[in-house]
């Protein structure tokens, strides 16, 4: 379905992604891990064309560098930000609806906008303006808007931080929900170990941009180079 | 401010002004007065689209405003082309400037399209008034000294008998704010706000900032050059002073008067600022500074201009209606 090879990112002397090469199959949960610098987020903005890069990603057969953030947000891949995006100058159903309006193949639908605000719990906050919500609903608002473009792909970016026990177990059934029920491919990246072998089904780990190990979540993160890349060696 | 609210608000706005020649109809000064509110509620209303709901620091406004005058005013002399068309090619013809100015800009963020904006108003007098300029038809540093006034199915609207013109003025300004209102209602203006939050994730939800921002400086500019057009064939005449900061800063204060990205709030500025503009007069060389230090207190106390005042009233006049 996503298929990167050999995707390689430079910002002058920095190499942040090095020849990175993986596949996501369709339906699947793939998690990508690794220390803060290891090059994650700069993976998905080479993937949502924020960036160009040097090497291909295909989706669904159709090479998709050169091709603008919007181009690709209609093609199937959507994404939320590290640090909620939000906009504060709508309100929390118009900000769902962008996704919706702009993002979707088959233009505005009031019947699915009314169906991710349930899906996100957001329902009742509806006609409140996104500035003033929590953090919490700050993030449904991201994922609702980005489910909202009918995504393949849903590409999250640390949904879990600054969360707490509680609200991460509620992110964590929620994109359980939206893999199972909505049938859309989730990327996620993110620092909780537990949530990473608990939600994906295969696990990359990245340092300074270059693959450490890819697979089983389990065995990945029983990988001595994981614990060396996370922990330090010792010395 | 819901859009409903805007409707209204907008609809009282032109009602009273609608009624104003009742009151000052036989005095020339007065209504000359209010053909300059009208047509500055224009320019500033669209300026305020692309800064205040489209977070794009476009400091070309006056520029183009000129663009358009002159240009209506060429193409009316020297193409014989009747005003009442010239001033809709004229700003036609404005909308591809701005275009072409916004191309540039598309790369930039904030205060470098503010630089780069506000270089189009730079080099615009040296070209009006040079060799490109007077061969353009221009008149060089002497300007145009003669316009053909308006004429519309044989009737001719002259600056001597100021209401026709007022109230031919009136319906522009009315078509101009209904076209902003609506673009605001739209999902141009869904558009608009979301790539002024946070235009990385509006980009990766399908909002094509390109389409959208090039829309933005081709709608603004295009109202601004057939505004300026309608100046020109009022005033009869037209140089380069206009370009001076005059009326930039005179602009910039309707905006903060009536409140940047509070629509209808630039038309509402409009008339405040020219009107205490006038009223100052007699101060002289002290009006600048009386002007600079009313708007100093005004940012202060309504950050958010009249129109943010009145937004606020509101709201909690219904929320004690609530409780």
């Amino acid at each position: 379905m996503l298929k990167l090879t050999n995707v390689t990112k430079k910002f002058g002397e920095l190499t942040a992604v090095n020849s990175l090469s993986f596949t996501v199959s369709k339906g699947q949960v793939f998690g990508i891990a690794g220390p803060n610098g290891a090059g994650k987020s700069t993976l998905y903005n080479l993937i949502s064309g924020l960036y160009p890069f040097e090497g291909a990603i295909s989706f669904n057969g159709k090479e998709i560098a050169g091709l603008s953030p919007h181009q690709i947000a209609k093609l199937g891949i959507s994404r939320t930000f590290q640090i909620p995006q939000i906009f504060p100058s709508l309100s929390v159903e118009k900000s769902i609806g962008v996704g919706n309006h702009f993002g979707s193949r088959e233009g505005f639908e009031q019947d699915y906008v009314d169906k991710v605000l349930e899906f996100v719990n957001l329902h009742d906050k509806r006609h409140a303006m996104v500035g003033q919500l929590n953090l919490l609903d700050k993030k449904m608002i991201m994922i609702g808007a980005a489910l909202a473009t009918k995504p393949e792909v849903l590409m999250l970016d640390e949904p879990m931080a600054g969360s707490n026990a509680k609200e991460i177990i509620q992110l964590m059934e929620l994109i359980q929900r939206i893999n199972r029920d909505l049938g859309v491919t989730i990327i996620i990246i993110e620092h909780f170990m537990k949530v990473l072998t608990e939600l994906t089904e295969k696990l990359l780990i990245i340092e300074t941009g270059t693959e450490i190990c890819c697979g089983d979540p389990v065995e990945v993160t029983g990988d001595p180079r994981v614990i060396e890349c996370y922990l330090g060696d010792g010395t | 401010m819901e859009h409903k609210r805007i409707t209204v608000f907008l609809a009282i706005i032109w009602g009273v002004v609608a009624i104003l020649p009742l009151f000052f109809g036989s005095t020339n000064f007065i209504m000359h007065i209010l053909i300059m509110c009208l047509i500055w509620s224009v320019v500033a209303s669209c300026w305020d689209l692309i800064m205040g709901f489209a977070g794009i620091f476009s400091f070309g406004q006056v520029a183009f405003f000129v663009i358009g005058s002159y240009s209506s005013a060429i193409i009316s002399a020297r193409l014989g082309v009747p005003p009442v068309f010239s001033v809709f090619i004229a700003g036609i013809f404005t909308a591809g400037l701005g275009v072409l100015v916004g191309l540039p800009c598309l790369k930039l963020k904030g205060a470098y399209i503010a630089l780069v904006t506000f270089a189009v108003h730079m080099i615009l007098e040296p070209v009006l008034k040079g060799d490109i300029g007077r061969a353009l038809g221009t008149g060089g540093a002497r300007g145009i000294l003669t316009i053909a006034p308006m004429n519309i199915f044989g009737y001719t609207f002259t600056s001597s008998d100021p209401i026709p013109y007022f109230y031919l003025l009136f319906l522009v300004a009315v078509v101009c704010s209904v076209i902003i209102l609506m673009v605001i209602k739209s999902h141009w203006g869904t558009a608009f706000l979301a790539l002024k939050d946070a235009e990385e994730f509006a980009s990766c939800l399908g909002v094509s900032a390109f389409k959208y921002k090039l829309m933005v400086f081709a709608l603004t500019s295009f109202l601004t050059g057939m505004i300026g057009g309608f100046y020109a064939h009022y005033v009869g005449m037209l140089s380069t002073r206009m370009l001076g900061i005059d009326l930039f800063v005179t602009l910039m204060i309707i905006l903060v008067i009536g409140g940047v990205g509070k629509f209808p709030g630039a038309v509402i500025g409009a008339f405040i600022t020219i009107a205490v503009n006038e009223m100052l007069s007699p101060l002289g060389s002290y009006r600048p500074i009386i002007l600079g230090g009313l708007v100093v207190v005004l940012v202060l106390a309504l950050p958010d201009g009249i129109t943010g005042l009145f937004e606020k009233m509101f709201s909690e006049k219904k929320q004690g209606l609530s409780h």
